[in-house]
């Protein structure tokens, strides 16, 4: 009798044993908190409806990092959207996706995006979950399906691992994917360059007259669109920009059929735009300093040109080169060396 | 012994009486049953045989009509007392693909009752978009396998009608491509029609009945507003057209019948 009592107290040790053994392997999945600067207007996402998590974020970061998205296995998302250059493609004019062909527009920038409700240069979603479709459906740029790129992923182990553990509802499908790429973009805020710090009294940063001079001449003439310390308004606008004849893009005319939004395009935000050249939805300007030449001397009329343009003044905006020098001084102070060098976002 | 007999015939009369005024008595239905709808699709009266037989319609155009598909979707049922059963959302978008045959949609768990009018939406509705990754589920999946998603933009086809068309001014067969769905957050073409059943939709844990509607596809072109291929013949993100041919295919549907029973057959 005492020999079993023994023996089963043993048992019952080991079997704790072999209990706590698998545990200490399994990590916990914790929440994650989104920072909302307080330079920052509200969050548009709803983070109630898919609130980030450590592995979910995984999940996003493994898949925008994986060609596996695109047909022949080799564009993935960051392919195009860099971080060094605030998840834009530099150099490029058009951003060039599967079997090197071209497309008509230039890499957006994916700094900031949970602020924002409407996607791409022309609104072709107004939800960011919905977003990575546009990419990977289009036949120039990633060229799958979606259908195509759940196939992969569900014939893939560690991703049936990753999705399980990042989602108690687990598997290998659409709801999951795109939750998991919104998760790993909602958590990329660049809210730390030299302006944030200026503006939020940290670390007793400041400005230096040349470029406080710039940003008085930014809130005077450039403010009205590029609103907000998001930089952007939102809206969908025709800044005079002469259509190239050979593609003649319509912008948001394309997602509303309107020809009221014909050459209209989403103001960009200037967080980072130091580093984002080229410049415009098609890249055709190289430097800063070309794109306020144009701004001052290169407006085109047409009937859907933005009224801020078309002043008693004339078209575009009055610029001189004194003027020019201390903006484009002010938007060096824009660039977030933190976020182009953290680590959560790095491929590598 | 005669007289036990006539008893029993009086007996079995009365059960035969009672079983039948019992039939007509709601409290009777009980339970949950499914709802079968039909989307019985056709052009003018006539089946709708896809890229094989042609119509001509009220502008003189002549059709063959290839590919009929569109996503319907948040379905409501009214009972006799107004009472309105909502068909949960999540769940609640089909795509009818003439393709494929997929032309049925069984709405599960209705609550017993006797329906009288049946409202559903053409498309996906705007409330649809914004519930983001969450709120698509299996839709995604299906529409792009039916053709029902946009690669330009995050949305889907509400319809998606093609075929190939003669006209007076156009003799030679040309194609024709009509799709039509909302233009992101500028221009929302989704569209909800309600039916009158004629009669009721008895629905209870025995009895699932299949409302059969007729679909006329020539609506879509040659309904409330005329549109004429010879002008336009490919039609997908159009201002003005757009939104009338929502109009027009919110307009093709009409009950033909209801048929009560186990559901089981047709």
């Amino acid at each position: 009798m005492k020999h079993l009592l023994w023996v089963s107290l043993l048992l019952a040790m080991m079997a704790c044993h072999t209990d706590s053994g698998e545990y200490v392997d399994v990590e916990e999945d914790r929440a994650l908190s989104v920072m909302v600067p307080s330079n920052f207007p509200p969050m548009a996402y709803n983070l109630e409806e898919n609130p980030p998590t450590q592995f979910g974020f995984e999940l996003g970061k493994k898949l925008f990092y994986d060609g596996k998205l695109s047909a022949n296995g080799f564009i993935s998302c960051g392919f195009c959207h860099e971080q060094r250059f605030s998840f834009t493609h530099h150099g490029h004019q058009f951003s060039h996706g599967i079997d090197d062909k071209e497309g008509t527009r230039n890499t957006p920038s994916i700094a900031n995006m949970a602020f924002f409700s409407e996607f791409a240069w022309d609104g072709a979603t107004n939800h960011l979950d919905l977003f990575p479709i546009i990419p990977i459906t289009n036949e120039v740029e990633m060229g799958e399906t979606m259908t195509g790129v759940l196939q992969k992923l569900q014939a893939d182990s560690e991703y049936q691992k990753a999705f399980n553990a990042a989602f108690e509802e687990g598997g290998v499908n659409h709801e999951n994917f795109l939750k998991a790429m919104a998760q790993f973009m909602v958590m990329m805020v660049s809210y730390n360059s030299k302006y944030d710090k200026y503006v939020r009294n940290e670390d007793g940063v400041s400005l230096t007259d040349h470029e406080l001079q710039g940003l008085s001449i930014f809130q005077q003439k450039c403010a009205s669109c590029h609103t907000t310390d998001l930089f952007s308004d939102g809206s969908f606008r025709n800044n005079g920009l002469p259509p190239n004849p050979k593609l003649n893009d319509l912008g948001r005319a394309e997602v509303s059929g309107s020809a009221s939004d014909n050459y209209k395009f989403k103001v960009p935000s200037l967080r980072n735009v130091s580093l984002t050249a080229p410049y415009m939805h098609d890249g055709r300007f190289g430097s800063l300093e070309s794109v306020l030449n144009f701004y001052q001397n290169g407006v085109q009329d047409s009937p859907t040109l933005d009224p801020l343009l078309k002043t008693e003044a004339g078209l575009g905006i009055s610029l001189d080169g004194a003027e020019k020098e201390a903006l484009i001084a002010f938007l060096g102070t824009l660039t977030d060396t933190e976020f182009i060098a953290d680590k959560r976002f790095a491929e590598y | 012994m005669k007289l036990s007999y006539k008893l029993s015939i009086i007996l079995l009369f009365s059960a035969l009486v009672f079983s039948c005024s019992s039939d007509d008595n709601a409290t009777d239905l009980t339970g949950n049953g499914t709802v079968h709808i039909e989307f019985d699709n056709s052009v003018a009266g006539d089946d709708l045989l896809l890229s094989t037989s042609s119509y001509t319609n009220s502008q003189n155009e002549t059709l063959t009509i290839n590919r009929l598909t569109y996503i319907v979707g948040n379905f409501r049922l009214t009972d006799e007392n107004g009472t309105v059963f909502t068909y949960p959302k999540d769940e609640g978008y089909f795509i009818v693909n003439e393709e494929t045959g997929n032309t049925e949609v069984a709405l599960t768990n209705v609550p017993a009752g006797r329906y009288t009018s049946l409202t559903f939406g053409i498309g996906v509705d705007q409330e649809k978009y914004l519930q983001g990754a969450e709120g698509q589920g299996n839709l995604l999946t299906e529409a792009e396998n039916t053709n029902m998603v946009w690669s330009w933009q995050a949305g889907y086809k509400f319809l998606n009608f093609e075929g190939t068309f003669t006209s007076p001014t156009i003799t030679d067969a040309t194609d024709f491509v009509i799709h039509m769905g909302s233009h992101g957050s500028s221009l929302d073409n989704y569209k909800e029609t309600t039916l009158d059943l004629g009669s009721e939709a008895l629905v209870s844990s025995d009895m699932n009945p299949i409302i059969h509607l007729v679909v006329d596809a020539g609506n879509i072109l040659d309904g409330e507003n005329k549109i004429a291929l010879s002008e336009q013949a490919v039609i997908m993100i159009s201002e003005e057209k757009s939104p009338q041919i929502a109009t027009n295919a919110s307009g093709m549907f009409t009950v033909d019948h209801v048929h009560n029973g186990s559901g089981e057959s047709h």
